[in-house]
């Protein structure tokens, strides 16, 4: 027992970059005052490890002090890894006034029934968000501490956000959680980012959406004086137009940070110029993958650029508008049809 | 002979088109330089445009199963070099003790030389890759293996091989090979995989021993393209699984689009695209199997209609990066990977031609 949670927090310590490692620490608050202050966190990070790891042995700290740590730098820092947002479905009549405490013992005693050996924790965080650490064991394993899921729940909403959860855990943890929020069932809302925040507000559309008016907004008038004021009145326009039509679809300002948006097509080759290949009956199969370091940023200087079309089609609008990065289209659902996929299993 | 007379009748477009190539040589510098891209008209005139469908090549047969392994497996950095002044094929051994002493006194002087854990010593060798030249006037293949002995290895212990190169050409265009002066020998093509400084240290070595000049070989926009058309074309006899191409738009980031086409339906768009060989009047002397540029700018066409039909962006906008199907992958910075060794001579010519375009006349 004593070496596994000595390595784990070794593990914990590797993934910390030494400039947070004090103010991690202070915010975990398991170390006294002179603790603290014995260490100096100049020194290397295998020298701190170390004696981190010195008065662990001295203080006799429990496991359950090591994940608090653990829990601690996630919540500070959760863009390590990817998440995968589900949603929950047909609440029950009292899902809404479902609050803190009963989810908490709720949540515990279904995935206990469930799974024997399991260790949970779980804590609030400021912005209603409920952080959920899972280290999964089995019958006859203790749970494994090196590759807990982690989950955030918005209380009083249908949305969960997950973060290394495998195949084999995932039914558990779907029944868990549809059950502690009274809901019927949960679905993959098929949107995944390695920005936790960023897919939450693109999911929640707390960004800076941009409606479609019915009549243009006036144009500034420009005091510059053109050799051809007519061209670049119309270019101006054109330009207006575009943009405006690029936020129309993929929101105004700094948006959600993203990072990929997958389509698979399985629609028919259409081509007028090609009839050998419009006359066949099978689909054209092809998966596109757009990526980027700000996706939808990148979409919408397409678009504004001219090297999208515009109006834009509704394929990659539909990236902000319903929240989603991954689509299965046919031809049977046109426009952005999506079908559910095994997220986590690839 | 058949093949003499064709040269013989064609040699004056040849000459026009060399000249260009002197002129293009410059630009293709500016290219690395990233001042300017070339446009695909420019590169068409240069290039070939037809040549020869890939015939899956017996090479199992005719080439050192070891060698041919290598050559499969790795990943390579291409680069050009200018014809060889007075490289002879029978002074291989003592060219891979020079090459040991060179890379030795390179160390000696702290130089370039870096591998990792290298206290050792380096051994060099050269050997002929029997089996790979097409035509007649191919010099053979060279491959250059440096070994590194470790200094506390064991006696039993064989070295590793840290860096290999193969020198090559295939299917060079004969009116160029045979304009060279004596005592040249053009092996235009050099594929290397390894450190960074080995690769320095050899290229240095032949420059000082033969009096030539290395440079970066980029796949270009086209080539890419002819190579997406030449592995599609191989689906029937071996299946390509998948046609992946990536591009880049230059918007603000950068915007990444991978389109990967499921093998057989790139196929078929393929097959959709081909000129009908019955209404070809004139391919007496034609090789049945030539593919056009334009039929590969019309599959090309085919596939970013099909993506443009959904997203309504325009792929020409953007750069093509890479491609790659199961047979092997190539990426326009000049990296690339052959996994068929069936289709490897057809790969080679290629990248011998787009290597012989860089030659100074």
């Amino acid at each position: 027992m004593g070496d596994s949670t000595k390595s784990l927090l070794q593990r914990i310590i590797r993934r910390i970059p030494s400039r947070a490692i004090e103010s991690t620490l202070r915010k975990w608050g398991r170390l006294t005052a002179e603790q603290l202050q014995s260490i100096d966190f100049t020194q290397p990070k295998w020298t701190v490890t170390q004696e981190l790891l010195d008065m662990c042995e001295e203080g006799n700290w429990t496991l359950k002090f090591i994940t608090e740590l653990e829990m601690s730098y996630i919540i500070d820092n959760p863009n390590q890894g990817m998440w995968y947002a589900y949603q929950l479905m047909n609440p029950e009549d009292d899902a809404n006034s479902v609050e803190l405490t009963q989810f908490k013992e709720q949540f515990k005693s279904h995935l206990k029934q469930l799974v024997r050996h399991i260790s949970l924790k779980m804590k609030k965080h400021t912005d209603e968000a409920v952080w959920i650490r899972i280290a999964w064991g089995d019958r006859f394993f203790q749970p494994n501490h090196m590759k807990p899921t982690y989950a955030v729940h918005y209380l009083q909403t249908p949305y969960v956000f997950v973060t290394s959860l495998t195949s084999k855990h995932k039914p558990l943890f779907s029944q868990a959680m549809t059950l502690s929020t009274r809901y019927q069932a949960i679905k993959d809302a098929n949107l995944s980012g390695r920005n936790l925040t960023a897919i939450r507000d693109l999911l929640m559309r707390q960004f800076q959406q941009a409606f479609p008016t019915k009549h243009p907004s006036p144009l500034a008038e420009r005091n510059q004086t053109v050799s051809h004021p007519r061209i670049e009145k119309e270019q101006d326009g054109n330009a207006a137009n575009r943009l405006e039509l690029a936020c129309e679809a993929f929101g105004g300002g700094t948006l959600p940070q993203l990072q990929s948006a997958v389509y698979k097509l399985e629609t028919k080759f259409r081509d007028q110029t090609n009839k050998a290949m419009t006359e066949r009956e099978e689909s054209f199969k092809c998966i596109v993958k757009f990526a980027s370091t700000n996706l939808l940023e990148s979409l919408r200087h397409c678009a504004s650029s001219g090297f999208a079309s515009t109006p834009v089609t509704p394929l990659l609008s539909s990236i902000s508008l319903k929240g989603k990065n991954y689509f299965v289209i046919t031809d049977n659902s046109p426009g952005a049809a999506s079908q559910p996929r095994r997220a986590q299993d690839k | 002979m058949e093949r003499h007379h064709n040269s013989v009748t064609k040699t004056p477009l040849d000459r026009v088109q060399r000249r260009s190539k002197s002129k293009s040589y410059r630009q293709s510098l500016r290219s690395c330089l990233g001042a300017t891209c070339l446009t695909p008209a420019l590169t068409t005139r240069r290039l070939n445009i037809s040549r020869r469908a890939p015939k899956s090549h017996n090479i199992t047969e005719k080439v050192n199963p070891e060698q041919l392994a290598l050559m499969v497996k790795t990943e390579w950095q291409l680069s050009y070099v200018t014809p060889l002044y007075q490289f002879r094929h029978t002074q291989l051994k003592s060219y891979s003790r020079q090459l040991s002493a060179f890379i030795a006194a390179e160390k000696q002087q702290g130089l370039a030389v870096e591998v990792e854990g290298s206290h050792g010593s380096f051994r060099v060798s050269f050997s002929v890759v029997q089996g790979m030249s097409e035509a007649a006037d191919d010099a053979e293949t060279v491959l250059i293996q440096i070994h590194l002995k470790r200094l506390f290895s064991r006696q039993d212990e064989p070295a590793k091989v840290v860096w290999s190169g193969l020198l090559t050409c295939i299917n060079g265009s004969p009116d160029y090979l045979r304009s060279l002066p004596k005592d040249f020998t053009c092996l235009p093509l050099l594929c290397s995989s390894g450190a960074e400084g080995l690769t320095s240290a050899v290229k240095s070595w032949f420059q000082q021993t033969f009096d030539c000049y290395f440079g970066q070989l980029e796949i270009s926009h086209t080539s890419l393209q002819w190579m997406i058309a030449l592995w599609t074309n191989c689906q029937t006899e071996s299946a390509i699984q998948f046609l992946k191409m990536i591009w880049t738009l230059p918007v603000v980031p950068p915007l990444k689009v991978t389109y990967t086409v499921n093998g057989q339906d790139a196929w078929e768009l393929w097959s959709s695209v081909r000129k009908d060989p019955q209404k070809e009047g004139n391919g007496e002397d034609e090789d049945e199997n030539s593919i056009d540029i334009e039929e590969v700018m019309r599959f090309m066409q085919g596939l970013k209609s099909h993506f443009y039909r959904h997203f309504r962006l325009d792929l020409s906008a953007g750069k093509l990066d890479q491609v790659s199907t199961a047979l092997g992958s190539a990426k326009c910075s000049g990296m690339i990977k052959i996994s068929n060794s069936k289709y490897m001579i057809s790969t080679l010519t290629l990248l011998t031609e787009c290597a012989l375009l860089k030659m100074p006349i």
